[in-house]
């Protein structure tokens, strides 16, 4: 099985970066080899000009890693305790460990649970806890896999300011997410990967424009009888990619060419049918342009 | 050094939250007991050195197996190990670390040994050579942590751990004469059971407690740190290949 294929991707120091694909697309992938947990079997990958099979040493002492999911935490110790091993593990010690152990602690908002359990975290305190431990070495790379899941609304609006100060810190971020929000919302750039192949990299706005030849047009208020002879006609103008009725009383044509839409707001324009809307696609809907029909289907 | 020591303090701190690894210690004592009552109405009191000190070695051994070898694997489950390989510390400082906490607290088993034969018959075993007992306590400690970062090697690449475990558990209490001393088996063993630093702590600790002096003590002793260190050193070539082979697999976070 080959889990990342031609994969060519550069991450200017300083950006967030957004990763974002279906499950099975390879972005915990790439982020084990990055972190120098996964040996690539061919190809070349390296964090901060230092390559990750080589040079491994140097590339930990400059990442950080968060792991999704709940696992990775010591839940029978307190969120203090955790830390501060994960900080010895980044060569802290002494008063240094404590302080920033206690910084983190407050940063991530659990100063006040500092000294309980971990097993009696909600989900998304543990995930809290999770971004606390991949940050507690003072990264200058970051490497976030899914870090919101399972987070309430509020923590991942906190997340994203978090980001944000990682961002203003000068610290470069890759992020994988599947919640297209949160990547428009933090990434200076977003690639989309499905298969172990990147399909493309874009500002999350450019990329909403690059897709815009996926435009979409739906005209309203056709009479019904219409309807089969419009769609016959929209069908065959280039560019075309789909016409269907949609009720009660409208069509739906969807594009894949830069010109084709204003060719067929002018056709339905012509046809006399006035009500007729473009919309242009979030970044929700440029990941699904892109993987396609595939739907929640897992690839091998 | 400073991986050794948090290894260490997180092994301790974890164990006083999860003292059903410990689970042997509150057996031990009940082994000597057993023992005990066997050789005393046997009227083998001589024999009482024997029955106090087998439980403790026997706890040591399985604390080892058991907890100690399963700390790598442990981490694996946990989901801990990825981002432990992604840390610059030196892994193996730190999993020697832990795997030293575990060996010093199961010595406790020695205590509860003595104390229970103390409890329970009115038997004081004395340690007529202290000097020799303290030493062999030390260097077998040492062997058994060395030995333990073998298993803990081992373990990891295993899929069946248990079946590993449970055998190695007997065989290496005759190997390594925790209750009859190498000497009274069969003349075939003893080559065998030389390579098993517990023969060497069995003996040299069972004659620091009998009145004869104590004869070879450095040399017994460096062949007990000797062990120790071949285990440590295979150990920490193991871990490195294993670690390299699930970086290769891409199994270090497969549970």
């Amino acid at each position: 099985m080959t889990a990342l294929d031609g994969v060519d991707l550069v991450v200017p120091a300083g950006e967030v970066h957004g990763l974002l694909g279906p499950n099975g697309a390879g972005k915990t992938t790439l982020c084990k080899i990055l972190s120098t947990v996964l040996l690539p079997t061919s190809g070349h990958a390296s964090v901060g000009g230092h390559d990750v099979v080589r040079e491994t040493a140097d590339v930990r002492r400059i990442i950080g890693i968060v792991f999704g999911g709940e696992r990775g935490l010591y839940t029978r110790l307190t969120a203090r305790q955790n830390l501060e091993f994960w900080a010895a593990m980044y060569g802290l010690r002494g008063r240094t460990l404590r302080r920033r152990v206690d910084a983190m602690l407050s940063q991530i908002g659990l100063a006040e649970r500092a000294d309980d359990r971990v097993e009696g975290f909600s989900r998304g305190m543990k995930q809290r806890l999770h971004l606390a431990r991949g940050l507690i070495g003072d990264p200058q790379v970051v490497l976030l896999d899914e870090p919101t899941t399972g987070m309430d609304p509020v923590a991942a609006r906190e997340f994203r300011t978090l980001v944000g100060e990682l961002r203003d810190d000068g610290r470069t971020v890759l992020l994988t997410t599947h919640d297209m929000a949160e990547a428009e919302a933090v990434c200076d750039r977003v690639t989309l990967i499905d298969n172990g192949r990147l399909l493309a990299t874009e500002r999350p706005a450019a990329l909403s424009s690059w897709i815009s030849t996926y435009s979409r047009v739906d005209a309203r208020d056709v009479p019904a009888e219409r309807v089969p002879k419009l769609i016959g006609e929209l069908r065959d103008i280039p560019g075309v990619t789909a016409v269907r009725a949609v009720q009660p009383s409208g069509i739906r044509v969807e594009t894949d060419a830069a010109d084709a839409a204003p060719q067929v707001v002018r056709h339905l324009l012509d046809s006399g049918i006035n009500s007729v809307a473009t919309s242009t696609p979030d970044l929700e809907e440029v990941y699904l342009h892109i993987i396609g029909e595939r739907g929640l289907r897992v690839s091998r | 050094m400073n991986a050794l020591a948090a290894g260490f303090i997180f092994e301790v701190r974890l164990l006083r939250r999860s003292f059903d690894e410990m689970m042997v210690l509150v057996t031990a004592p009940l082994m000597t007991l057993i023992l005990l009552s066997i050789t005393e109405h046997a009227g083998r009191t001589d024999l009482a050195p024997y029955a106090v000190l087998a439980p403790a070695l026997i706890a040591l051994w399985t604390i080892a197996l058991f907890t100690s070898g399963e700390i790598i694997e442990r981490e694996r489950q946990n989901g801990s190990l990825e981002p432990l390989v992604a840390t610059p510390v030196a892994i193996g400082s730190v999993i020697t670390g832990q795997i030293l906490a575990v060996t010093l607290l199961s010595l406790v088993g020695f205590a509860e040994s003595w104390l229970a034969a103390w409890a329970a018959f009115g038997i004081v075993v004395p340690i007529v050579h202290p000097t020799a007992f303290t030493a062999a306590l030390v260097a077998t400690a040492f062997a058994m942590a060395g030995t333990a970062s073998v298993m803990s090697s081992v373990f990891v690449l295993s899929r069946s751990v248990r079946a590993y475990q449970n055998s190695l558990s007997y065989p290496f209490f005759v190997l390594g004469g925790v209750m009859v001393p190498v000497a009274l088996l069969p003349g075939w063993i003893e080559p065998l059971s030389r390579a098993v630093f517990l023969s060497w702590s069995a003996d040299l600790l069972r004659d620091s407690l009998t009145p004869e002096p104590v004869t070879n003590l450095v040399a017994r002793t460096g062949v007990i740190l000797a062990l120790g260190t071949a285990g440590f050193l295979i150990g920490l070539v193991l871990l490195r290949r294993a670690l390299d082979r699930l970086r290769r697999t891409g199994t270090i976070g497969v549970a």
